[in-house]
């Protein structure tokens, strides 16, 4: 099969997701999802580029300061206030889940041929699209703290948008704006709300939060 | 150029540089903790002082103390010339075609030598050592067939010389780069695996092999470990320079400027990140060196979809 440039910077992405799932401090997640979602809006660059459509730019542009600057800064702020430093991962140790996530990108190659759309350019972006949201799947069953799974709640995001915008003949710019901010709304959501449970629980453990009463 | 001068550059490149590396990683070692430090020519003068001393050997030792460190110094120099680490263009033409799995298992062969050697002297150091060593070296192996194989299959062929002479894809290159960067701080005994400078019995790993050599047998040693230096991170530094697209075309010369002068860069690297890392607990070692084992199997599956 023939990679195109933006089937790199797709698989760029994924193998940060990857790498994500074995990285047990806070800060150091984020950084990844710094990354991922920078390469990310690369391709939305590299697309507006290919199709000569300055909506992708913009869309680029905006996905840059929205989903790869303003929420991994929230979040680690967040982090940060609540004195979180390391997620140990619950049920699965996180060089296994690291192990697993390595797989998950196999199995997003081998899907390729079932998901990718035939009159699409970039074939292998579609499996690397499945290979992110199986990992956000993963980052959210393995790790122990609400912020965590926040992240994984992103990097599912991330595959989503990955493969809408290579594989479907893009959406109207305001939708995809729109859904953008939805993110960052969902994500301010949610930072607030782990704030309340902090001080109710004074934790954020959430393997710890079987019952609906302590 | 020349046959003559390009061997003449090659060897004299194999001979000195070395271990004027490992001077420059004890300097930058010392500048970062604040101390002056030995000149950048003090593994020289260690050299020629080890020569000229006498060889304590111990009563209960046999051949194999011996004989381990003078094989173990014929095995790191055969690899060395075998190995692009400076780059492939200046390799004189009587450099057999190399390959890839030959250089790995000679390597292994090298330290497979350090540990009988520090198993036969009978000390409880030793043996410590050597099983520690044994560990690592088993943990560290996937991750560099895997990353070169994943070299190999972009290039088509599985003679370092070629592989090291094609372009690559960039994302292959950087992921096994990173690898290979990592699997060298395993190999050659560095920070946040192992101390190389310290004393404490308790965590040495490579040091408490080479404890009961001295004189002759700790030169070639000394000398060994710092060839083996240059071509691990001499691979590491020649797989990250391919990332950069252009680099397989520029001129000759200005190629093997670049290449000794990221050698030295990496070398640097590796010596601040000593200053800055803590070594790692034992029991944590594999979760580290497992993520170099995920990047060359990632980069092995793209280079494989790549074909």
């Amino acid at each position: 099969m023939n990679l195109s440039q933006i089937d790199l910077f797709a698989a760029g992405a994924a193998v940060l997701a990857v790498w994500m799932c074995g990285v047990t401090r806070v800060k150091t997640q984020l950084r990844g999802l710094l990354l991922q979602t920078t390469l990310l809006a690369g391709i939305c660059v590299l697309l507006s580029a290919d199709e000569h459509s300055v909506h992708l730019a913009i869309l680029g542009l905006v996905v840059f300061l929205v989903k790869a600057l303003a929420i991994p800064i929230f979040l680690d702020r967040c982090a940060k206030r609540m004195g979180i430093e390391r997620d140990s991962g619950a049920n699965i140790n996180p060089t296994l889940s690291l192990m697993i996530g390595c797989g998950t990108l196999f199995l997003g190659y081998f899907l390729i041929p079932s998901f990718a759309v035939p009159e699409m350019m970039n074939q292998g972006a579609a499996g690397m699209a499945l290979a992110l949201i199986f990992t956000g799947m993963l980052i959210i069953i393995t790790r122990r703290l609400a912020i965590s799974q926040v992240i994984g709640f992103l990097t599912i995001e991330n595959g989503i948008f990955l493969y809408s915008l290579t594989q479907t003949r893009h959406m109207p710019i305001l939708v995809e704006m729109g859904i953008v901010f939805e993110v960052l709304m969902g994500v301010l959501i949610a930072g607030v709300f782990i704030f309340r449970i902090n001080r109710s629980f004074e934790h954020i453990d959430v393997t710890d939060m079987r019952g609906l009463r302590h | 150029m020349n046959a003559w001068l390009i061997t003449l550059i090659y060897l004299i490149n194999l001979l000195i540089f070395p271990l004027f590396l490992v001077g420059i990683i004890r300097k930058v070692k010392a500048l970062m903790q604040n101390r002056k430090g030995a000149p950048v020519l003090q593994p020289f003068y260690d050299l020629s002082k080890l020569l000229r001393k006498t060889e304590t050997i111990s009563g209960s030792a046999s051949w194999v103390f011996v004989w381990s460190p003078r094989v173990g110094l014929a095995v790191a120099l055969i690899t060395a010339v075998l190995v692009p680490w400076a780059g492939t263009l200046l390799t004189p033409n009587w450099v057999p075609a190399t390959n890839f799995l030959l250089v790995i298992y000679l390597l292994a062969l090298g330290k497979f030598l350090t540990m009988l050697a520090a198993i036969d002297t009978g000390s409880a150091f030793g043996g410590l050592g050597a099983s520690r060593e044994a560990t690592i070296s088993m943990l560290v192996e996937p991750t560099l067939v895997i990353g070169i194989a994943a070299l190999a299959l972009g290039a088509g062929s599985t003679n370092l010389l070629t592989i090291y002479a094609a372009p690559m894809s960039p994302l292959v290159a950087i992921l096994v780069g990173s690898a290979l960067v990592v699997a060298a701080l395993a190999e050659l005994s560095r920070m946040p695996v192992d101390d190389p400078t310290t004393h404490l019995e308790l965590t040495m790993v490579h040091e408490a092999m080479i404890l009961e050599y001295s004189g002759r047998g700790l030169a070639m040693i000394e000398y060994a470990v710092a060839l083996r230096t240059c071509i691990f991170l001499g691979l590491a530094a020649q797989t990250l320079l391919h990332a950069w697209p252009a680099y397989t075309a520029l001129p000759v010369t200005f190629r093997y400027g670049i290449s000794i002068l990221s050698l030295i860069a990496l070398g640097k690297a590796v010596a601040v990140a000593e200053g800055i890392f803590v070594k790692l607990k034992w029991r944590s070692v594999p979760n580290f060196l497992a993520f170099a084992a995920v990047m060359s199997l990632l980069a092995a599956l793209i280079a494989a979809a790549q074909i």
